[in-house]
């Protein structure tokens, strides 16, 4: 009987229910410019997308990110990538996320939804003083030349990953 | 940290998208999001499964705090909720999860000896392990001669088995001798 309900809560089939609980939750609210859905079959392993948020110098681009449940999820946190490179103070060329709910701040409560409204803001108010990016943090301060460089970038990465053969025949 | 703050609002606000969910919402765990079950509420007023909170707070040893509000939260400072439906309620702290025994390591050596089957001495088995059975008689009258008397019954083995080896060890040296003296 004890054993039963301790095993129970790490069992993965609670776990994937929790994580249906949260995509009926996130296909329902409907959080805009936040989308996120299973990858294939594996409830473990979803894809999402961030909008810039309005006012930002992101406003307008669209990144696709990866995210990755452990099988103590929702006592460890949610595994988040960036797929799409992201130029961004607190992202490095991998696209691993400096966030702190993600690692020592991350609580139970937290679910897909507001990870990614989390990073979704992050993207328009980046920590300064902790970057993985630093040469994004020092041009930070100038948002005229940063967004210059954000698009420059973004363009170029967007379409090399659309057109991968393509764009790395013409750039070579 | 900004990010932070102005996300974890939405959830605890808005979190009804239709009827139904605002109805069994209320008694959910904070954690699984399903129906408490063994639940237990924290000081700061928040529900969840006892199960669940313990592995929270187990895998938090040093930052013990409620998933939802970051107030301070600990196995003492949660009160069990008893429904009417349960005949006999019992503490979820206190039946689940179990806690984890008091561990007891048995001295290796003794354990290839388990099979000689001559009781519950660990003395006995260490004596007949050797094979010199003239001084394994005089090895274990010498323990429980000076070895049992006052010590705790918990580290008796251990003490009982560094008393053997040092036995052990005088024997193997007097065998030598006597093997030099008769080559």
């Amino acid at each position: 009987m004890m054993t039963d309900s301790t095993e129970a809560k790490s069992n993965p089939s609670n776990v994937t229910k929790r994580l249906q609980k949260e995509l009926r939750t996130l296909m329902i609210s409907g959080s805009p410019g936040i989308s996120a859905f299973p990858e294939g079959d594996n409830m473990f392993k979803w894809v999402g997308t961030i909008e810039g948020a309005k006012g930002t110098v992101y406003e307008g681009l669209s990144y696709k990110l990866s995210l990755t449940f452990p099988s103590q999820y929702p006592i460890e946190a949610v595994k988040v990538r960036f797929e799409t490179p992201c130029y961004h103070p607190n992202v490095d060329t991998h696209g691993n996320i400096c966030l702190d709910i993600l690692k020592e701040k991350w609580s139970a409560l937290y679910d897909v939804r507001t990870v990614l409204l989390s990073i979704q803001s992050l993207l328009g108010e980046p920590n300064i003083d902790s970057p993985l990016n630093t040469n994004a943090a020092d041009l930070w301060k100038d948002q005229v030349l940063y967004k210059k460089v954000l698009l420059e970038k973004y363009n170029k990465d967007v379409k090399k990953t659309n057109h991968c053969t393509e764009e790395s025949n013409k750039l070579s | 940290m900004s990010a932070d703050s102005s996300t974890s609002s939405p959830k605890t606000e808005g979190q009804a998208p239709n009827e139904d969910d605002q109805q069994h919402g209320t008694y959910e765990c904070n954690i699984c999001l399903e129906t408490a079950n063994d639940p237990v509420v924290s000081m700061c007023g928040h529900l969840f499964c006892w199960p669940c909170l313990h592995q929270w707070l187990e895998t938090r040893p040093n930052r013990q705090t409620c998933p939802v509000c970051k107030a301070g939260i600990s196995k003492d400072k949660v009160i069990p909720i008893y429904g009417r439906g349960n005949p006999n309620p019992q503490d979820p702290r206190e039946k689940l999860p179990p806690r984890p025994a008091g561990q007891r390591s048995e001295p290796e050596s003794s354990n290839p000896f388990h099979n000689f089957g001559l009781g519950g001495d660990g003395n006995f088995q260490f004596s007949f392990g050797i094979g010199a059975f003239p001084f394994g008689i005089f090895a274990s009258t010498l323990n429980f001669n000076d070895g049992r008397p006052g010590q705790p019954p918990p580290n008796s083995p251990q003490q009982a088995e560094e008393q053997f080896l040092s036995k052990v060890f005088l024997w193997v040296a007097i065998i030598f001798i006597f093997w030099l003296l008769i080559a």
